[in-house]
């Protein structure tokens, strides 16, 4: 800064207005793959899908013959649709309802393990470098060769042991209730889909305690705060800006992993192409509706909102 | 009770000390529970395709053999396989990166107006499920005779709209948000260009966000079955991991048949279903081997990028 001041004879104003014109010309630059890919890869397709919705799409040699047959598609999925085990509907409800309760377990558990990663001990690297492995592992591939762990327990099954120590068993004799038990045996027998669909929302909620200002832990502990007050004072409020994030991301994910998904893709691969689009716009509208919720839900809350710059 | 200022500390002792414990517990704990599948698939995979019928052998094989690791790569044509979807997922990675690393940089730090109204659009590609899209898609490349070629993928990666890719925008824009903006000023000072400064001051800085996408390019493109199946990139010719592991998890007898591990085996081994799931999961082994092996190797500086993400509103 003296520098320039030192030097007034150099025309500082003149290159000032070309570097801000030339970082327009590079933005321009920057941004062209990324916007000939959206408008032709997704704005276009996004358009046509929903005109698609509403047509009878049947495909005849080199062609494809187009009907229009307003809401039938959506009335079908809706009503009418059926697989040999399930429902568009039924999967659509359980799938949401799943959802609503694995989020803020999710939540909770990300950013819970997020905290003990962050914590000094060690062998540190080597613990985070294993909570990363289900990230690299989780794969629709693997899981359906895999066939979620029922290969492995029928090999163990033949071989007469089926589980080496019955929880729900142990549980009911300490007379817990029996909705409590059945949710907590079902959540550690999905541990490892907790933790492979945990992941990424550990990562980011991993990054976003990193990039809390380390002074005021420092001044924190000067003052004789203990690590619970830290974590409630500190770190929980300057983790929810970023909880949005994470939620928008988890939910994306468990929907796109979800047997919905699986429907949609089966129709669209039978070529019943209108249905599938039909059935693709409702999970759009389902997923947007959950997120309107929970915006109007964080708002209410005040979640979300920085917690010092504001 | 005489000393209340010992017995502070020693409570407070107590208390760190208990702290330590519960969480070496629970770690290890959650460790052994990723670990464990992972340990069993590969003991699974190294015993005798004869013990399958052997009640005894529980964990560790009686018979070490690589004869399951064999046929599971015969039914994966792994060799080509394994080449094909490096390729893959390799050259998508690049073009990923480098579409998004672009749209990321711009997005955070050569705005102008309407930016963060084309951001939106950002988010929206993040929100929308493939499945709304993709007949479209098929039916666009169909017309560019990219159906069944590897060029299809490379496509989606270069033009920003693969694999997650508005994520990795994401995360590139809020990194070069959370460079210094002095970094900027004085690479302008010395007189350093718009694509000097990102090129030379800001990409070398923004390593950690390089890892992290790059190491999710690759990984998801590798596990992906979506695309590949839809825009029918898996041929005879051109065959890759995902698809031949699907197709084998369907119908194993069939895959064992056609591709001749029947004949590598006896009658009493292979008639037994339990067989065929061993080798269904030896299979899905064989798929992720890979990335667990290239995970070892870049691991460091996945977990180091970590904490040089800082992720910033």
């Amino acid at each position: 800064m003296e520098d320039i001041k030192k030097t007034p004879k150099l025309p500082i104003k003149l290159p000032k207005m070309t570097y801000k014109q030339q970082k327009l010309f590079w933005a321009i630059i920057f941004l062209l793959p990324w916007a000939i890919g959206i408008l032709l890869l997704f704005l276009v397709p996004f358009i046509e899908s929903l005109r698609y919705s509403f047509f009878d799409l049947t495909p005849q040699a080199g062609e494809i013959v187009k009907e229009f047959i307003g809401f039938e598609n959506y009335r079908y999925a809706m009503n009418t649709h059926v697989t040999s085990i399930s429902s568009f509907r039924v999967e659509l409800l359980t799938t949401t309802t799943d959802v609503l309760i694995n989020l803020p377990v999710l939540l909770i558990f990300s950013l819970f393990i997020a905290v003990l990663l962050n914590m000094k001990f060690k062998g540190r690297a080597i613990v985070r470098a294993i909570f990363f492995v289900p990230v690299i592992l989780n794969s629709a591939a693997v899981v359906s060769a895999v066939g979620g762990g029922e290969a492995i327990n029928a090999i163990l099954e033949q071989q007469g042991i089926d589980r080496i120590f019955d929880l729900e068993f142990y549980l009911l004799q300490t007379g817990m209730a029996p909705f409590l038990i059945t949710f907590i045996v079902g959540l550690i027998e999905r541990i490892y889909d907790i933790l492979a669909l945990a992941g990424v929302p550990i990562l980011l909620f991993l990054a976003s305690i990193q990039s809390i200002p380390k002074h005021l832990y420092e001044a924190a502990k000067i003052e004789g705060a203990t690590s619970y007050e830290m974590f409630w004072l500190i770190t929980l409020p300057n983790v929810t800006p970023h909880i949005i994030t994470v939620t928008v991301y988890a939910l994306v994910d468990t929907f796109l992993t979800s047997s919905v998904s699986t429907i949609i893709s089966d129709e669209l691969n039978s070529q019943n192409w209108g249905l599938s689009s039909a059935m693709a716009w409702i999970y759009v509208a389902v997923i947007i509706l959950i997120l309107i919720v929970l915006g109007a839900f964080a708002k209410l809350l005040k979640i979300g909102e920085s917690h010092y710059e504001n | 009770m005489k000393d209340p200022k010992k017995n502070a500390r020693r409570s407070r002792k107590a208390k760190e000390f208990s702290l330590t414990f519960i969480r070496s517990i629970l770690l290890i704990g959650l460790c052994f529970v990723i670990l464990f599948p992972t340990i069993q698939q590969i003991l699974m995979a190294l015993r005798a395709p004869i013990d399958v019928n052997n009640p005894a052998v529980i964990w560790i094989p009686e018979n070490w053999s690589v004869m399951n690791i064999k046929i599971a790569s015969i039914v994966l044509d792994y060799r080509h396989a394994v080449f094909n979807s490096f390729k893959l997922s390799g050259i998508s990675m690049i073009l990923q990166m480098a579409s998004t690393a672009l749209a990321g940089y711009a997005f955070s730090r050569l705005k102008f107006k309407g930016s963060n109204i084309l951001f939106i659009l950002v988010i929206l590609t993040i929100v929308i499920p493939p499945q709304a899209l993709s007949l479209a898609q098929y039916l666009y490349f169909r017309n560019l005779g990219l159906i069944g070629k590897e060029g299809s993928i490379y496509l989606m990666s270069g033009l920003g709209m693969g694999i997650r890719s508005g994520i990795f925008i994401y995360i590139f824009r809020s990194f070069f948000k959370g460079l210094p903006k002095e970094l900027e000023e004085s690479a302008m000072i010395d007189g350093a260009g718009v694509f000097r400064t990102f090129w030379s001051v800001m990409l070398p800085n923004a390593r950690g966000a390089l890892v992290t996408v790059g190491l999710f390019a690759f990984v998801w493109q590798w596990n992906d079955a979506y695309y590949v199946k839809i825009f029918e990139v898996s041929t005879q010719q051109f065959p890759l991991l995902t698809m031949r592991l699907i197709n084998a998890a369907e119908n194993m007898y069939a895959a064992l048949f056609y591709t001749g591990g029947l004949d590598l085996i006896g009658q009493d081994v292979w008639e037994n279903p339990v067989f065929l799931a061993l080798i269904s999961n030896v299979s899905a082994l064989l798929m992720m081997l890979p990335l667990l092996i290239m995970y070892l190797f870049v691991q460091k500086q996945f977990v180091e990028s970590i904490e040089r993400t800082g992720i910033v509103g």
